[in-house]
């Protein structure tokens, strides 16, 4: 019995060597430098699975133009989180089985201080952000380095029904007034829809809405928060009004992006907070609203500037990487005017080129464009710059879905946002 | 001689030792020291600033309270319900064998499976018990964004998976008593509930006790389930003490603080573990 | 009572399997109300099951590497537990029943507190991203109750057994290789069993071992379904991994639910 148990053993081995399961200790700390004889480097990109789709045309053409290198693209989950715990952990664990990172604008801090990442500015230079739209360019760099290529420059925007208004509100109170109407004649079940859900996408929503209010999540001067302020309460109460009165379902407090493009995208809804990929595929599946969308830049509360989150994915170079400079190629390739151009048309991701927004040809292509100049250049905003940001993320995400699923008020939620903002803060300071 | 079965031993008790004392030795090291992104993942000497953190930290404590508030629930419905099952399944019957493969299919399946599938069966509003609410006329309820129903979600989840391994253990409890007791004491006419706390319950006590031990164990450190059903929400919620030590340490990098967060929740349940052995040794004192 | 209890295993189960046969647009219909019934009836498809199989890593591959770990996990710890059980047989009084009670323990710790310290070996070891060594700490984390089993079925044996074999002449080997593990046969199959079921659903190791897409075993790829579609949430898709995660663990169960039954009424409590 042992000796068959043994003989099993072993033979399990042998069938699994040549499926890389095989034993190779230590095999990430030793660069793997001897392989670069035979035939082109491998390139791995982890991104989330919707962009392996949207690049592979773009890799194909790279890879057959580029005879040394090969791109190779890793299909992550399609939560935000979920990409971030599968990074983290190929990161903490000191492997490399990915060579560039596609990254969400709020981990660069993060991840930068960690010293999980290599700095870019070597490589291509200081300027290289120079020729982006300015409000592309934040959320790249932190500390004195550049960390991250922005993908797109895409922020959130606002959808609404050509068919059932002129016009996009022009602020807050014009948006109630006209999904309230619009919810009384019956033509729509909700008014607007947007994303609650305890996650990422509820920060992001945040970050705009305290804009919008007149307030600010987080004040890069004292690198302290400012969430129990009037503004701050106002903006959240806004959140809180609209699901009380009915405009947005109680769902909301459980929906990300998915769940209220579904319901915008049915007809179910008058507005919807989502970002620009939203308008080529509700265009593209041809359901009861297609053709009846019109996009703007989000609206604030009177006599408050504008403002939209920036949510931009961008290429990383992992620190320790085995063949940087390849990997800094293909980083180049991905992130440069000619992919984007593509991925415009193909996809509706925002561009950051400048001269892409200035192109005749695309401007005449893809309608879209102008919109997200104005909303780009209104402000984008981009998410407190700190390595904290993950644990304020949590906190702020906390608090207002429990405001909005009902178990907190308004007050109540603010207050405790700051307060354990900053006992977070305290409390991690090594000093 | 009396080296053999040391010698026999001793592998597995190395293994043992590396996976589950290596560990925790690391983790009361690293809870002295500060190492977060603040630090560049190095460890700082911090003297005891975790430790101080953790006890005015009201999210531990609120975590605390939800996972032993899940906890007791859930051990307390699956032991009824495992005990009801045990005795239908103890009964001999046709199809026994199958029933009880089918009883036990819950339990074998990975947790992460079904978190996705009580997902999408509570979803609002396009789930099949939403679906059946609407059907009857009624407006879809959402049962994953409200806090009260989240969380008897994420305990009729739990009562659903690990139900049948209660059942089993108790089940196993059954098998062990001679059926000719029962049989004198139906003799005697005592009716069925009478057999049942006389002889049966007293009978099932250590099988109770350790599905208890077990269970409770396995509840305080609930984790795959709450990550994928609820991810700790609506509003914090549903979250648990394991699932927010995840947090510091994958998504926060505070191992420091992680570490901590983990060594106290292993504290508290060998606490409870603890005051369940000793009711347990009462319980069984009071026996005739 | 037995349809109830045939109804509250299964139900949930068969409401997947209906799901994973219906298009995304059957199972999120444009308007809610009474024409959304028909339209969801008509829509059966396969659709689901061509995209996980056709995913990259496609879903098969997960089966294998968790069928990969699990048997792994499976060998490992009972070449490490059955010395182990009968050493601890052998070791009567005080230094036995502390290492009972130390196996107790180590079988009721929550295996997931441990995620972090087993990262850090990891990374330091070079352990990561490799399903064979993923069975290291499987194969501690099963041996507690691997080992409870099998003592409490080797103390089950006539001791007298043993001993003719002894006066035979038989070496500890022979012994266990001849005597012994012949009649211990279905607790090991049983243990065996449990074994296999536990490795192939642990999760947070796997979680934070793996970053390897083609290496994922199937809890964590079920976590991480990347789906292509961004314009509905996947859960024809979802539900299509359930059925499929879940077939090879239904035969199992039906195969083995006499070994499993019989394991632990025979083992669990005597230690």
């Amino acid at each position: 019995m042992l000796g068959f148990l043994i003989f099993l053993l072993v033979g399990l081995g042998a069938v699994g060597a040549p499926l890389g399961l095989a034993w190779q200790p230590g095999q990430g700390n030793a660069p793997v430098a001897a392989t670069a004889a035979e035939g082109p480097v491998p390139v791995r990109v982890l991104m989330p699975a919707p962009f392996v789709d949207a690049t592979a045309s773009l890799a194909a053409r790279f890879n057959a133009s580029h005879p040394g290198i090969r791109i190779e693209l890793s299909r992550g989950p399609l939560d935000t989180e979920a990409l971030s715990d599968l990074a983290v952990s190929s990161l903490v664990l000191g492997e490399a089985p990915y060579d560039v990172l596609m990254m969400d604008v709020s981990w660069t801090p993060k991840y930068a201080a960690a010293g999980f990442l290599e700095p870019l500015e070597p490589w291509l230079g200081d300027h290289a952000l120079d020729p982006m739209l300015p409000g592309a360019r934040a959320g790249n760099a932190f500390g004195g380095h550049l960390w991250r290529m922005p993908f797109s420059g895409d922020t959130a925007l606002l959808y609404w029904r050509t068919d059932l208004m002129d016009a996009p509100p022009a602020d807050t109170e014009a948006l109630v007034r006209t999904a309230r109407s619009l919810q009384k004649q019956g033509k729509v079940r909700w008014g607007y829809v947007w994303q609650g859900r305890q996650y990422e996408g509820l920060s992001c929503v945040m970050l705009e809405v305290l804009h919008g209010f007149g307030g600010r999540w987080w004040n890069p001067a004292t690198g302290r928060t400012e969430l129990d302020t009037a503004a701050a309460r106002q903006a959240t109460g806004w959140l809180s009004m609209l699901v009380r009165s009915g405009v947005t379902p109680p769902a909301v407090a459980n929906f990300a992006e998915n769940e209220a493009l579904q319901l915008f995208a049915a007809g179910e809804a008058a507005f919807l907070r989502n970002w620009p990929y939203a308008w080529k595929l509700i265009e593209q599946e041809g359901g009861p609203v297609a053709g009846h969308v019109g996009v703007s830049p989000l609206p604030a509360a009177p006599g408050q500037a504008g403002g939209a989150t920036l949510g931009t994915w961008g290429f990383s170079l992992p620190a320790h990487s085995p063949h940087p400079a390849e990997a800094v190629e293909v980083i180049r390739w991905l992130s440069g005017p000619e992919a984007q151009k593509e991925l415009v048309l193909s996809q509706g991701y925002a561009p950051t080129w400048q001269s892409l927004y200035d192109d005749p040809d695309l401007q005449r292509r893809h309608p879209l464009l102008a919109v997200q100049r104005q909303s780009l250049e209104l402000g984008a905003l981009v998410r407190p710059l700190t390595p904290l940001y993950a644990q304020y993320s949590d906190v702020l995400q906390r608090q207002v879905n429990g405001v909005l699923s009902g178990s907190r008020s308004v007050e109540l939620a603010m207050a405790e946002a700051q307060s354990q903002s900053t006992r977070v803060a305290e409390a991690i300071d090594p000093r | 001689m009396s080296l053999a079965p040391w010698l026999l031993m001793l592998p597995a008790l190395l293994l043992l030792a590396a996976v589950y004392a290596g560990p925790l030795l690391r983790y009361a090291w690293l809870s002295g020291h500060a190492s977060s992104v603040l630090t560049g993942l190095i460890p700082v000497p911090n003297d005891g600033a975790n430790w101080q953190r953790l006890a005015g930290d009201a999210r531990f404590w609120q975590d605390a309270f939800q996972t032993l508030r899940f906890a007791f629930l859930s051990v307390g419905l699956e032991l009824l319900l495992g005990l009801a099952i045990a005795l239908l399944l103890h009964r001999p019957m046709r199809g026994r064998g199958l029933l009880r493969a089918v009883t036990l299919l819950p339990w074998a399946l990975p947790t992460t499976l079904m978190a996705l599938g009580w997902r999408w069966i509570l979803n609002d509003p396009y789930g099949p018990v939403n679906g059946l609410i609407q059907g009857l006329g009624g407006q879809p309820y959402g049962f994953l964004s409200t806090p009260a129903t989240t969380w008897l979600a994420t305990v009729v989840a739990d009562v659903w998976k690990t139900t049948p391994f209660v059942a089993l253990l108790l089940l196993a409890g059954l098998q062990s008593i001679p059926g000719d007791l029962e049989e004198a004491m139906q003799l005697e006419g005592a009716s069925r509930w009478q057999i049942l706390r006389r002889l049966t319950l007293p009978l099932l006590l250590p099988y109770l006790g350790l599905a208890v031990l077990f269970r409770l164990a396995q509840a305080l450190g609930v984790f795959d389930l709450i990550q994928v059903l609820t991810g700790g929400g609506p509003g914090g919620s549903t979250e648990s003490l394991a699932f927010y030590a995840y947090l510091q340490a994958m998504r926060f990098l505070d191992f420091g603080y992680g570490a901590t967060v983990m060594l106290a929740t292993f504290g508290l349940l060998l606490l409870l573990a603890l005051a369940w052995l000793l009711t347990l040794r009462r319980l069984q004192g009071r026996q005739p | 009572m037995r349809a109830l209890l045939l109804l509250w295993s299964l139900a949930p189960l068969l409401w997947q399997l209906r799901t994973s046969l219906q298009s995304p647009a059957a199972l999120a219909p444009p308007a809610t109300g009474a024409a959304a019934g028909a339209a969801q009836a008509a829509a059966w498809t396969l659709e689901n099951y061509q995209l996980i199989l056709a995913g990259d890593p496609p879903f098969w591959r997960c089966l294998v590497n968790s069928g990969v770990v699990g048997l792994s996990t499976t060998l490992l710890t009972l070449l490490l537990a059955i010395p182990c059980a009968y050493g601890l047989h052998r070791q009567r009084g005080r230094i036995g029943s502390v290492a009972t009670l130390i196996l107790l323990a180590a079988a009721l710790f929550p295996t997931v507190l441990l995620f972090l310290g087993l990262l850090e070996t990891a990374r330091r070891l070079g352990l990561a991203n490799n399903l064979l060594a993923l069975s290291l700490p499987y194969s501690a984390m099963g041996l507690p109750l691997a080992v409870l089993l099998l003592r409490s079925a080797f103390d089950d044996l006539p001791p007298e057994l043993e001993d003719a074999a002894k006066l035979e002449g038989l070496d500890l080997w022979q012994r266990l290789r001849h005597v012994l593990l012949p009649l211990l046969a279905p607790a090991l199959i049983s243990t065996a069993l449990l074994l296999f079921l536990f490795s192939w659903n642990e999760y947070p190791i796997a979680l934070t071992w793996l970053s390897r897409s083609e290496l994922l075993t199937l809890p964590v790829a079920m976590a991480r379904i990347g789906s292509s579609s961004v314009f509905t949430i996947p859960y024809g898709a979802f539900a299509a991994a359930t059925v499929l995660g879940s077939l090879p663990l239904l035969l199992l169960v039906l195969l083995g639910q006499r070994w499993i039954v019989s394991g632990l009424t025979h083992g669990a409590i005597k230690g």
